[in-house]
């Protein structure tokens, strides 16, 4: 019985720290929210709110009707679910090539990989990608906010040292099964690799999901914009705005990057039962 | 036989209505920058338009904040696929002219007999004029205008009636608005105003001040800041001592909202901010059951009498189109400048009107007796002396002086340096950029 | 056939980076050794003028320094918060699903969006932060405009936005750590901060190794949105850090052939970093 009552104590001391760290992540967020919910008078006001009075849903009709939100929504999904998919693919293959294989140029082409890292496409690059793109016929088109995000150092990395952290023994037998390298790669690595690639997955679908400037150069048209130009849409810099509408988009815009992540989680937390950690 | 000729007849309504969809229409692709319920707004006057000229679509695309725009413009252009019409805002003025991206609307006005420039109000015209020769068309303009809590007025014994006038009035009247917890904090202060260089760019020109040398960019490119003067002086004092002595709240840098927020709040007294905020501040004085005042500009007791210089922006037309996607740009820029739309886009955000007979029709209608602020700040435009001063500098560097002087204020303000060490220091990262811009 | 299968696993990844990001940044490198003018009207050759100009400038100068302050304390706080944040996350405590979302959604937060809220709560006057403070502690802080308040601001929102990405992998690669290994070290009498510090954080430190290059690029790059909402580099350029002036310059200016210049000093700086970083830090690594 000594057992439940610290076992006990220590759920409740890892459940109070879990509250409190929530509470200040998720803080601005729960502004958003309010504010989503207040009328154009109460948004700001003396003492400064934290909980919603009132709920004052009118600020999200005037923001999807201000800005085609369905389907500003639709496009950054879109998006986002090519970009992953592409980055998974390159960063797999990529990472398993540089885990797994001695070859000639591999430190090299690690590091002309990994200093993409340094290469920031929406800062340094945007008139010369842009011109690419218009050569390519590729202006606002999801062709353009898409390919050229595809490859992913981040992934390849990530991918690589998880792949060098599996035991070279599978690999080995594998091959004395008589299974080809792309046969081990699928068959064995990749479903031991699941959570890796759970995690990435959420990583590069948020990071597109909140693509602004690129996307904002390179669509010509509204029902091409990404979510968060629509977001953009709604404050009026100099003029006087509706927080509490552009919070209202600002909300719908954060929600599906959230459900994605509560969806996804399982793919990246292993029950525990099976790995035994209890710490 | 009768549904085959039903049928029949409809599929020649459908082939002939498709016909008329295929007939050309001439397309124009207008970008800007106004965000916010400005879009639908905008959008409406585009259909407006579109009524009238059946044979022109114009496809309006917010592209941003200004400076979004400019990027995107600076993008487009460069790749060929630049839009017809662009919203520029006043300080990319000089570097929209030197990129030569522009058909110059004097061109358009000049082959174009129907338009009349001379409804114009000239303090507009001024600003935007380059050399004599106009280069865009004046569309959402501003200035900066006070405003102020009569209610919070009579609380701290002030007479509602009578503004602060100058700086030492502003800097009076602050103190006996100002009031402070026992700890020392500010709970009430007297005047806010975002941290931004126009607010010290108008504070110049109220005293017919310039930023420049040649005449403030209008007679010749600019080489140098001279804005380290007795002028630029008093206006940093100002700033300076109402900040220390606590009767002022600085925001962060182009904080608008937040400056709005506090004298919404009732958390300062007295606002300094654009014109076209006058509808905001009007329903928002009546929500939070306080009255409101509207005051020009304060300007030191000394000083030479100047003007208010406009801000915002306005329509460019892009050059390197076929001429009639060019001409029908022009009639949209035309029909955007008409009275009728001036109106609707001034009532509609709080921009000024840019033409007399807008003016005019708005007096007669009864709209100043009714809506006084707006009076306030018409005023202040048409009774600014009109000089190279108050029509505003023209700088290529335009931006990257506006940050030097933000950036220079924000160390006077932290105790950093003192009024005159910020003030000969901005002049000297102004001139820095400007004589890089220039190739100096 | 299977001496060439490397190569083709490369394949796609290369073509994309070769086409769309050396390529473009070819070009945009290009432009440092030139003035740009106006909407790329022309383009006048200047060879090193742009470099010399940048390395005599003291206000660029400073931002380096503050650079390497800021990222080496954000790194700091983010990685070792968030491994052990991750350390609670893993357990199976009720609402853990919901506390892992909650303290996840920074990252789903676009960076301006971030700023803007933050900017909302730090207002010295009606902000909700602020008038905690004057309530319990009965100080008025101007935490965006004052000195040293807006680093502690900008560095609190960035690892409030970047720590969710590393909580994901830590908690990824934490499961991976065998069991046994912590029951037999609690049977030898182990705590819980030695079994932490020295078996857990160890084990997974190929994860730090990758974490804490990736936070630094990520605080390098992606801090200018955050900088530029909350404090626009001020007050006074005091949180101006290196990519903030290259976003200033190269897209408030339009100074292309100068914002270009400082890419590549940024650039050489990352890549002396990473080459230090690769020589020293992986023999502190552990592989299995």
């Amino acid at each position: 019985m000594k057992i439940s009552t610290k076992k006990k104590t220590d759920v409740i001391f890892t459940e109070i720290i879990l509250i409190i760290m929530s509470f200040i992540f998720v803080l601005p967020l729960i502004l958003a929210v309010t504010m989503s919910l207040q009328p154009a008078k109460s948004v700001f006001s003396f003492p400064p709110k934290f909980f919603p009075t009132g709920f004052h849903w009118q600020n999200y009709l005037v923001a999807f009707r201000t800005v085609p939100f369905v389907r500003l929504l639709l496009n950054s999904t879109i998006v986002a679910i090519m970009v992953t998919v592409g980055k998974l693919i390159t960063g797999t293959l990529a990472g398993y090539a540089f885990a797994n294989f001695k070859f000639f140029g591999k430190n090299f082409g690690f590091s002309f990989l990994f200093a993409t890292l340094f290469l920031p496409a929406e800062l340094i690059m945007i008139v010369p990608l842009f011109s690419i793109m218009a050569k390519f016929g590729w202006v606002n088109t999801y062709w353009a906010l898409t390919i050229p995000f595809m490859a992913s150092a981040t992934n390849t990395f990530i991918l690589r040292q998880h792949f060098l952290m599996i035991p070279k023994e599978l690999e080995d037998s594998a091959r004395i099964d008589g299974a080809g390298p792309m046969a081990y790669f699928i068959k064995i690595l990749l479903p031991l690799s699941k959570s890796m690639i759970g995690g990435v997955s959420i990583i590069n679908f948020i990071y597109a999901w909140n693509f602004y400037l690129w996307p904002l150069i390179i669509t010509m048209e509204d029902r091409m914009k990404t979510v968060q130009v629509g977001v953009k849409m709604l404050i009026d810099a100099e003029g006087a705005s509706n927080w509490g509408v552009i919070m209202a988009g600002t909300v719908s815009a954060v929600i599906p990057t959230l459900l994605v992540f509560f969806i996804l989680q399982p793919l990246f937390v292993k029950s525990l039962t099976r790995s035994g950690i209890k710490g | 036989m009768k549904r085959i000729i039903f049928i029949t007849l409809l599929i020649m309504l459908l082939l002939t209505s498709s016909l008329a969809f295929a007939a050309d229409k001439v397309e124009v692709q207008f970008w800007h920058a106004m965000g916010g319920w400005r879009i639908e707004l905008l959008q409406e006057m585009a259909n407006d338009f579109m009524a009238l000229h059946p044979d022109i679509n114009v496809d309006v695309q917010y592209t941003g904040s200004y400076g979004d725009t400019i990027n995107k413009l600076n993008v487009a252009i460069q790749s060929n696929v630049a839009p017809h019409i662009v919203q520029g805002y006043d300080i990319a003025t000089q570097m929209l002219i030197d990129g030569e991206i522009a058909v110059p609307m004097q061109d358009l006005i000049d082959a174009d007999p129907e338009f009349d420039i001379g409804t114009f109000m000239p303090q507009v015209l001024n600003y935007y004029r380059v050399n004599g020769k106009l280069y865009c068309m004046p569309f959402n303009s501003s200035n900066a205008v006070m405003f102020y809590n009569r209610t919070l007025f009579e609380k701290a014994g002030l007479d509602p009636n009578k503004p602060p006038k100058t700086y030492k009035e502003l800097y009076e009247y602050s103190k006996m608005l100002t009031t402070k917890d026992d700890k020392g904090n500010v709970e009430q202060a007297g005047v806010c105003w975002n941290l931004h260089c126009w607010f010290f760019e108008e504070f110049m020109a109220k005293q017919n001040a310039a930023l420049v040398d040649n005449n403030n960019g209008r007679t010749g490119r600019p080489t140098k800041a001279i804005f380290n003067s007795d002028a630029g002086l008093k206006v940093f004092n100002m700033w300076n001592d109402l900040s220390k002595d606590g009767y002022m709240i600085n925001t962060k840098v182009h904080d608008w909202t937040g400056s709005r927020n506090l004298f919404i709040s009732q958390k300062v007294a007295m606002l300094i901010t654009s014109t076209s905020d006058v509808a905001l501040m009007v329903k928002s004085a009546e929500e939070n059951d306080f009255e409101l005042g509207s005051a020009f500009m304060p300007i030191p007791a000394d000083a030479e009498t100047g003007g208010v210089v406009i801000g915002g922006g306005s329509l460019w037309i892009v050059a390197g189109k076929p001429e009639e996607e060019t001409k029908a740009a022009w009639e949209f820029v035309k029909f955007m400048a008409e009275s009728a739309q001036q109106i609707k886009w001034h009532t509609g955000t709080g921009y000024f009107p840019v033409r007399k007979d807008a003016v005019e029709d708005l007096l007669a209608k009864g709209y100043y007796s009714e809506s006084p602020h707006n009076l306030t700040t018409i005023m202040q435009l048409l009774l600014s002396t009109q000089n190279y001063n108050s029509n505003g500098a023209i700088i290529g560097a335009f931006a990257e002086v506006r940050n030097a002087v933000e950036s220079n204020v924000q160390k006077m303000l932290n105790g950093d340096m003192t009024p005159e060490e910020a003030l000969a220091a901005a002049e000297k990262d102004c001139t820095d950029a400007i004589r890089e811009y220039e190739g100096l | 056939m299977k001496k060439w299968t490397p190569y083709f696993l490369l394949v796609p990844t290369f073509i994309i980076i070769v086409l769309f990001i050396y390529i473009p940044a070819g070009f945009s490198l290009r432009t440092s050794l030139y003035r740009v003018l106006p909407f790329g009207r022309g383009m006048q050759f200047i060879a090193f003028r742009n470099f010399i100009r940048l390395f005599s400038d003291v206000d660029y100068i400073y931002s380096v320094k503050f650079t390497i302050v800021y990222v080496v304390i954000t790194v700091s706080i983010t990685i070792l918060l968030s491994f052990l944040i991750a350390t609670q996350l893993i357990k199976k405590v009720p609402g853990v699903r919901l506390f892992r979302t909650l303290i996840f959604a920074p990252y789903a937060v676009s960076p301006a969006i971030a700023g803007a809220l933050w900017t909302f709560m730090l207002n010295p006057v009606v902000g909700h932060i602020s008038y905690f403070f004057q309530r319990t502690f009965g100080i008025q802080v101007e935490w965006l405009t004052s000195k040293p308040h807006a680093f502690y601001a900008i560095v609190f929102a960035s690892v409030w936005k970047i720590l969710p990405f590393d909580m994901i992998f830590y908690i990824a690669s934490i499961q991976n750590v065998p069991g046994e290994m912590l029951e037999s070290a609690k049977i030898e009498g182990a705590g819980v901060m030695q079994r932490t510090w020295k078996i857990i954080f160890p084990l997974v430190s190929p994860i730090t190794f990758y974490l804490v290059i990736m936070n630094i690029v990520v605080t390098m790059f992606s801090s200018f949105a955050i900088i530029d909402v909350m404090t626009k580099g001020g007050p006074g350029q005091f949180t101006t850090n290196m990519i903030y002036r290259m976003y200033l310059d190269g897209f408030y200016f339009q100074k292309q052939g100068v914002a270009s210049a400082q890419s590549i000093i940024l650039i050489a700086v990352m890549i002396v970093v990473t080459l230090i970083y690769f020589k020293f830090g992986e023999r502190h690594v552990h592989y299995q």
